[in-house]
């Protein structure tokens, strides 16, 4: 009873799993997996299909040997870029089900890099902030060249100016230092 | 808005992408259609089996596995190029070289002194 309400449930995405298979060579779970673009035996129109993309939409990631398989590229546009007006199944991550996964989904996740556009244009952000820095690194040097404090004379010392703790003798009389004057 | 430039990297406001006013063939609605009719097809597998009483595990996502399943094998497509080989020695080679060399030459003397 269960399994068969199982089979009735996984209804259309069943269906074109049998497809898949009984069009191609291909056994078992290995069909639904990404597999090695020449290797797997699949027909190269049988790949869309599995990853719920147009055909037309397919474009598998470069091949070179960076181990990317079949998996195919999608538009490198981060999860903020997305609808927030529109009801996604999944509305934190803005992604529906069963829907394909950019191979980097987990780095263009809300709280992390966003492609979206920004407020204020390249060029001003760039003015701003190096404007910014480079004013504050100018003014800080220019105080270093020119310094201004209040008047100062060197500092005086009691003890006759510390001489026992600058490891003077006690035997020996020091000088009298007077720093004062009444 | 004309001079509008979008900064690297990040994408350009709907409603200043030309597209929207401009690419109205036939082609690019049949396309747009399409895709709506799939986003729709997966819609509705998710809502009957998400609004299904009798349903007591949890939803599976297919295209999550295929994810994971890419992202955790990439050695079995893995191929030996300049670029794979390249980035290689400098990650995995490199460090071991370097990392011996200052350990060994760079030493602190304790005690005594």
């Amino acid at each position: 009873m269960d399994r068969h309400q199982c089979q009735e449930m996984a209804g259309v995405g069943f269906q074109r799993w049998v497809r898949t298979l009984s069009k191609g060579k291909i056994s078992g779970i290995s069909g639904l997996l990404p597999a090695c673009r020449s290797a797997s035996g699949v027909s190269k129109d049988m790949l869309p299909g599995k990853y719920n993309i147009r055909v037309e939409d397919y474009k598998p990631i470069a091949d070179n040997g960076e181990g990317y398989g079949d998996y195919p590229q999608l538009p490198d546009r981060s999860q903020q870029d997305r609808d927030p007006a529109y009801q996604w199944d999944h509305p934190d991550l803005r992604r529906n089900w069963n829907e394909p996964m950019h191979w980097d989904f987990d780095m263009f996740i809300r709280n992390r890099v966003d492609t979206s556009p920004t407020v204020v244009p390249w060029s001003t952000m760039c003015k701003q902030l190096f404007g910014f820095v480079g004013f504050m690194l100018f003014m800080f040097y220019l105080g270093d060249k020119f310094p201004a404090y209040q008047p100062v004379g060197p500092k005086q010392f009691p003890y006759n100016n510390l001489h026992l703790e600058r490891g003077g003798s006690p035997d020996v009389e020091p000088e009298e230092v007077k720093n004062y004057e009444i | 808005m004309a001079d509008y430039r979008e900064a690297p990297l990040a994408t350009r406001p709907k409603t200043l992408d030309p597209n929207e006013y401009f690419n109205l063939s036939p082609d690019y609605r049949r396309a747009e259609a399409e895709r709506a009719a799939l986003r729709a097809g997966l819609k509705r597998q998710y809502q009957l089996q998400l609004n299904n009483p009798h349903r007591k595990e949890l939803i599976e996502d297919p295209a999550l596995n295929r994810w994971v399943y890419a992202r955790a094998n990439p050695y079995n497509h893995f191929k030996a190029t300049k670029k794979t080989s390249l980035l290689g020695a400098l990650f995995g080679v490199a460090p071991l070289f370097i990392l011996y060399y200052v350990f060994k030459t760079d030493r602190v003397c304790y005690g005594g002194r």
